[in-house]
């Protein structure tokens, strides 16, 4: 028996039924289930039971963040660098985006887990691994300038009226990370939008050296009067294979289209993303595009041309529909539903988008407006799936 | 002939399978009906400790259907009544004597077989206690004296790991199957759908023009209830009978020869097993002597009736007729080595592609009774409804259940439900799907009985 099995074998009494510190029994059981899986055995039939269960269901979602956070510490890290007029050498880079990254990640963690085991121990069940996912994708949806204090008040509302008011992981109807991000965003906009944000300054300037570009490719898109979109972005410095693969100011891990792609793709091998959702928000992104692209004519915006490819490749679009719409618990459960669901996800992005001067990026909300036609998706799914079932009543 | 491809459901690939051959078993020394695991039925003895019976004497009646017997096993001394919690029967032991007497029915030939009247063919039946043999959809209560079915099925193959395989039981017994057959037929006065795994139809040659229906398809594709679901047209057939192959041989042997038939083939295998076989042993067996020369190490689960739909058997428990799997599962109560929810998984059993081991070519594995992880809230994967062979949502239905919301339950096909319990087999959030709806179908059942 190895030291950590037995140091929670000796430890373990303290917090079953009459222990010193029974009230903590989910968050020890927690911690141990990390370590050792709970040797708990069926009691009903099926006597044998499949090895999936939800801590491996969620930590495959993290697994596909993790290039996230490494391609997020070195971009906020270089992005920081240039924008100060410093070399961009590798170890400071990295340096600098570790300084900026970690303390975001580990405060959203901290407080995310805090409310997740209060509401566990009150309510004595235990600690669904949904929390970590959520915690996971938050911070990556952040501005990297984001005060520490309103990251913990974004996972906060994030966690506890994003999910735990409605009882926990699989009872939520919204997406918590994306709940945190548009409160932060509705709540405390100066900190959230604009150009400013995306881009940690190093200490003593107060602006970016005169070559720098901090406005995002969605705001060079919204404030395009003439001439083409993908031109203005040229002309900002934004070519496309550096939309593609994301070395621009942005939120610190939504912005590397290629790593999105990536972790889609793991994802629905796996079978833990559902392709339809995916499919359904590509195809709702082509289609409404393609549409405005036809009914465009020539005096109308430029943003109305902007190509369907290039909508998909700015913004949080691609992290929006690989990690965000995919969560399965926000979405519909019927396959034909996640389809409409995805659709309208895609189809409301680009409108909000394009007509709509107050919201620069509109999938997040998309994505929360279309969790809360979820349940009503997947009812007129289920209702037409019952009606051609033969009766069995009696 | 027809075939059936069943798309759905599921596979599960477990070491152990029985070898082909068949071990007689000595007779053990005892032999005794286990109520407890007999579905639905309420026991009323009519005898104490220390009566003497003969094979086929009354050992109780079902209180809900006077005039349903169950009988004994062998002959000898009734030795002892083993109660449980709230006298709840659990079995009744018979000291075997050397002689065993048998209680007479007289036989019945080919001639009277088709003369005889329907419910008069029935009623033999029922005194002899094989009846409860032949099942009802959708409740699967032993079949109502008074129904008129609309189909009759008989499933020679069980999918769920393991059962005796038709080629091996029925070997020899081809002209009692089709004695049994005709008189089930006569019975049921119904068509007879006899349904066999394509890949077994080979080896069965002798009953080729019996059988209807071949399948295609894994684990539940063998029950009557999926071959109903894929094959109805109307609400009407929802109440067809339905028997296993064993069942028919059980049955045609009782007419036969007018006494109880005493011995069954059963299979003891699994992971746990330490030599996988076919054995042909006596009715109401004790598990300890099918286990002989097995010795079950400490931590070993015996699960009487395969590892989706069976239930645990104690060591001190024994085999009704018509059960005919014995299971050996290691229990599992030990906790996995450390991080392995993280681990690629080479080896894991999984329905989900979660693991490496969905990615490189499937093969037998061990499978303790391990949960593999904590009980969660449902998060909506979907993959229950993905692998329900009948095409119920079963995240919907068992919510409705859990709100006894019985009309919307039932319309989501509750009662279409074949209890083969992959439901809550692949659920990630290890939710008991199948033992909440099972009750529910038990409570609608006493409901309307």
């Amino acid at each position: 028996m190895n030291p950590i099995n037995r140091f929670f074998d000796s430890q373990r009494r303290h917090f079953e039924k009459g222990g010193r510190f029974e009230t903590y029994y989910f968050v020890y059981e927690n911690i141990e289930s990390i370590f050792y899986p709970p040797p708990h055995v069926t009691t009903a039939s099926p006597m044998v039971r499949d090895r999936l269960d939800v801590k491996r269901f969620m930590f495959l979602v993290v697994v596909a963040l993790l290039p996230h956070y490494a391609f997020g510490v070195f971009n906020v890290g270089y992005q920081s660098h240039l924008a100060s007029g410093l070399p961009p050498d590798l170890w400071p880079v990295v340096a600098k985006g570790l300084q900026v990254v970690v303390p975001m990640v580990v405060v959203t963690y901290a407080v995310g887990y805090f409310w997740e085991a209060l509401f566990a121990t009150v309510r004595k069940h235990e600690i669904s691994e949904g929390l970590f996912v959520s915690c996971a994708l938050f911070p990556l949806t952040l501005p990297p300038t984001q005060p520490l204090w309103q990251v913990a008040l974004g996972i906060s509302f994030g966690v506890v009226i994003g999910k735990e008011i409605f009882g926990g992981t699989g009872r939520n109807f919204l997406n918590p990370a994306l709940t945190g991000r548009a409160f932060l965003y509705f709540a405390y906009p100066v900190q959230t939008s604009g150009d400013a944000v995306w881009t940690v300054l190093a200490a003593g300037r107060t602006a970016p050296v005169d070559a720098f570009t901090s406005a995002t490719p969605l705001a060079v898109a919204a404030a395009t009067e003439t001439g083409s979109v993908p031109q203005a972005w040229v002309d900002a410095g934004y070519s496309t294979a550096k939309l593609f693969f994301g070395l621009y100011p942005d939120s610190i891990g939504a912005s590397a289209t290629f790593l999105c792609i990536l972790g889609a793709l793991f994802l629905i091998t796996v079978g833990v993303a559902d392709h339809r959702i995916i499919l359904g928000d590509i195809l709702g992104f082509l289609a409404t595009a393609g549409l405005l692209n036809l009914v465009a004519g020539p005096g109308s915006s430029p943003y109305l041309h902007l190509s369907p490819l290039h909508h998909l490749l700015v913004g949080g679009a691609a992290f929006g529909i690989a990690y965000m719409t995919t969560d399965p618990v926000s979405a519909p459960a019927m396959p034909g539903a996640r389809w409409v669901y995805g659709f309208l996800i895609g189809m409301l992005t680009v409108l909000m988008r394009v007509f709509n001067p107050a919201f620069p990026e509109g999938i997040g909300i998309a994505i929360l407006f279309m969790n809360c036609f979820a349940p009503l998706l997947d009812e007129v799914q289920v209702k037409m799936r019952l009606k051609k079932r033969v009766p069995n009543v009696r | 002939m027809n075939t059936v491809h069943i798309k759905k459901g599921y596979q599960l690939r477990l070491i152990g399978a029985p070898a082909a051959e068949v071990e007689v078993l000595p007779r053990p020394a005892r032999v005794a009906v286990v109520p407890e695991r007999l579905r639905f039925v309420k026991p009323r003895l009519t005898v104490k400790v220390g009566d003497r019976v003969k094979v086929g004497s009354v050992l109780f009646e079902d209180k809900r259907h006077p005039g349903v017997f169950y009988r004994s096993p062998g002959a000898g001394t009734v030795s002892a009544v083993s109660l449980g919690p709230r006298r709840l029967v659990r079995h009744i032991v018979v000291d075997l004597d050397e002689q065993e007497a048998f209680e007479e029915f007289g036989p019945i030939d080919r001639g009277e077989l088709e003369r005889i009247d329907r419910l008069d063919l029935i009623d033999r039946l029922m005194a002899g206690g094989l009846w409860p043999l032949v099942r009802e959809l959708p409740f699967r209560d032993a079949a109502r004296r008074e129904a008129r079915p609309p189909a009759l099925f008989v499933h020679l193959d069980n999918l769920d790991p393991f059962h005796p395989l038709p080629p091996v039981y029925l070997r020899g017994c081809e002209d009692l199957f089709e004695f049994g057959l005709r008189a089930l037929e006569r019975a049921a006065d119904a068509p007879v759908n006899v349904s066999l795994a394509k890949e077994n139809a080979a080896a069965i040659n002798g009953l080729r023009s019996r059988i209807t229906h071949l399948y295609t398809g894994n684990y539940p594709a063998h029950d009557p209830g999926v071959l109903l679901y894929r094959t109805k047209r109307s609400a009407a057939e929802n109440h067809s009978w339905f028997i296993s192959g064993q069942g028919v041989l059980l049955l045609g042997q009782f007419l036969q020869e007018g006494r109880l038939p005493t011995e069954q083939t059963l299979v003891i295998a699994g992971p746990g097993a330490q030599t996988p076989r076919h054995v042909r042993a006596r009715i109401g067996a004790p598990i300890a002597a099918l286990g002989a020369g097995e010795v079950p190490a400490a931590g070993i689960r015996c699960v009487a009736g395969g590892v989706f739909s069976g239930q645990p058997a104690p060591m001190d428990s024994f085999l009704n007729a018509g059960e005919t799997s014995l299971v050996y599962l290691a229990e599992g109560a030990e906790s996995p080595p450390a991080f392995r929810w993280m681990l690629p998984g080479r080896e894991a059993t999984s329905y989900s592609r979660t693991f490496l081991s969905s990615f490189t070519s499937p093969r037998d594995r061990s499978m303790s009774c391990n949960r593999h992880g904590g009980l969660r809230a449902c998060i909506q994967c979907g993959f229950c409804a993905r692998v329900c062979p009948v095409d119920i949502l079963p995240q919907l239905t068992y919510k409705a259940a859990l709100a006894e919301e019985v009309e919307e339950s039932l319309s989501h096909g509750l009662l279409d439900c074949v209890e083969c319990g992959l439901c809550a087999f692949v659920c990630p959030s290890k939710i008991d799907l199948l033992e909440t709806l099972r009750r529910a179908r038990e409570a609608y059942y006493d409901d309307i009985a």
